[in-house]
């Protein structure tokens, strides 16, 4: 291959990267119309219209799989909340603080782990997980809006919360992104088949399922050098 | 000759030692935080009405902190009869004609949340240095040792068990579902014209 041409295919594919892998299209309107540099522009795949975000309201103790907008207004003190967060395995969850209205002075706080974590154990553990445990917690007492969203490590998170007085409470905005290389992963489904590949070197990486199941390995393939493969 | 008796002795000691059944879950009577729950825990089924309604006495789920457990003091503002009325509701999969699928749900947290603990005296002391944390990161910087302190507490986590995690799984899949159906209607919809 030509050194011109690699240079070409690389330059193109580093513009394809730059598009983060969400779906785009260049929308190709009438010749006078022809923009040269309408790959630079190009606009994010549009939603069908009319399609709106989902909206309800967030329990104190709650389970959320879904994309879309979440407020928890505490009609009473609620001082002992968590929501859970779970998506595909193959997407990342971002949490967006719309509105928060909570009195950090009082004892009301509003933390996001970037994880879960049950009765003390995390998941991911500390050894599979890239951030120690001090920066898996995120404030919003501490941080404020200075931190407005929050992309999960993996296809889980889950708040914390505590709200004192009546009426106060937040609004947050979930989203899921796609994650190309899933590392720690918790399944929705007891059932189903999923292809875990280790991208990246020197990574501890899980696949954890919450129900009693039967694993069948397939394929697997630990290592080139020793020929560790079983198929 | 004698190991092998031994063995034999021990394991079957273990296995007709009365086992505790699920610990952190529930614990019974205001005991006020003295003891852990996990010595004397007792499951409480959400979905079937509670033997003995008239008793006021509620089973807390504990919400753990640490190393600690904390029980539950004094009475919630609701009466125990209404969230075990609510719990007695059909389950979420059978909800059938009665029920729709968000008050089966709502009913299940709200029976759920009825059972979470109002400590005072064991959160007072983490509380008092998140109070001084957030009044630190209001004003807008936080003291190093304040930092480290808060970094020193143990992790927040919420006891529960993996049984009602995957009910709460499969009540959210549930709604998940639903709503792709919806989506999907409106595409239908869309399509159609």
């Amino acid at each position: 291959m030509a050194p011109t041409f690699k240079l070409q295919c690389h330059f193109i594919l580093i513009c394809l990267m730059a598009l983060r892998g969400e779906s785009r299209y260049l929308e190709l309107r009438e010749a006078v119309d022809h923009d040269p540099f309408l790959l630079f522009s190009a606009n994010l795949k549009r939603e069908l219209p009319g399609e709106q975000l989902y909206r309800r309201a967030m329990r104190c103790l709650d389970m959320l799989s879904l994309q879309g907008q979440f407020t928890f207004t505490a009609d009473r003190p609620q001082l002992h909340c968590a929501a859970f967060f779970i998506a595909e395995p193959e997407e990342f969850i971002t949490i967006h603080y719309e509105l928060v209205s909570i009195d950090c002075e009082s004892g009301d706080f509003l933390k996001v782990f970037d994880g879960w974590i049950l009765k003390g154990e995390k998941f991911p553990s500390s050894q599979d997980h890239p951030l120690p445990m001090t920066e898996r917690y995120i404030d919003f007492c501490e941080s404020g809006l200075s931190r407005r969203s929050i992309r999960s490590s993996q296809n889980v998170a889950m708040i914390f919360f505590r709200v004192h007085e009546p009426g106060n409470g937040f609004t947050l905005t979930i989203k899921t992104d796609p994650n190309l290389f899933p590392c720690n992963v918790i399944s929705q489904t007891p059932n189903g088949r999923f292809t875990l590949v280790v991208a990246h070197k020197h990574r501890n990486c899980s696949f954890s399922i919450i129900y009693p199941v039967v694993i069948k390995i397939s394929d697997l393939t630990l290592g080139h050098l020793n020929g560790l493969q079983l198929k | 000759m004698r190991l092998p008796l031994l063995v034999s002795a021990g394991v079957l000691l273990v296995a007709l030692l009365p086992c505790p059944p699920c610990r952190a879950l529930l614990s019974r009577g205001p005991v006020p935080g003295a003891r852990p729950a996990s010595q004397h825990p007792q499951r409480l089924d959400f979905f079937q009405p509670s033997p003995q309604p008239q008793q006021p006495q509620a089973r807390p789920v504990l919400l753990r902190m640490g190393e600690e457990y904390f029980l539950r003091l004094g009475s919630l503002n609701k009466s125990p009869a209404a969230p075990l009325a609510a719990a007695s509701s059909p389950p979420a999969g059978s909800s059938g004609s009665r029920l729709s699928p968000d008050e089966v749900a709502a009913n299940f947290f709200r029976a759920l949340l009825q059972q979470l603990p109002l400590p005072r005296r064991p959160l007072d002391s983490p509380a008092r240095p998140v109070e001084r944390g957030a009044e630190n990161a209001l004003g807008g910087r936080q003291e190093a040792p304040e930092r480290e302190r808060r970094a020193e507490e143990p992790p927040i986590s919420l006891d529960l068990t993996f049984h009602l995690l995957r009910e709460v799984l499969e009540m959210a899949r549930a709604e998940q579902l639903a709503q792709q159906a919806h989506s999907n209607r409106k595409l239908m919809e869309i399509i159609g014209k």
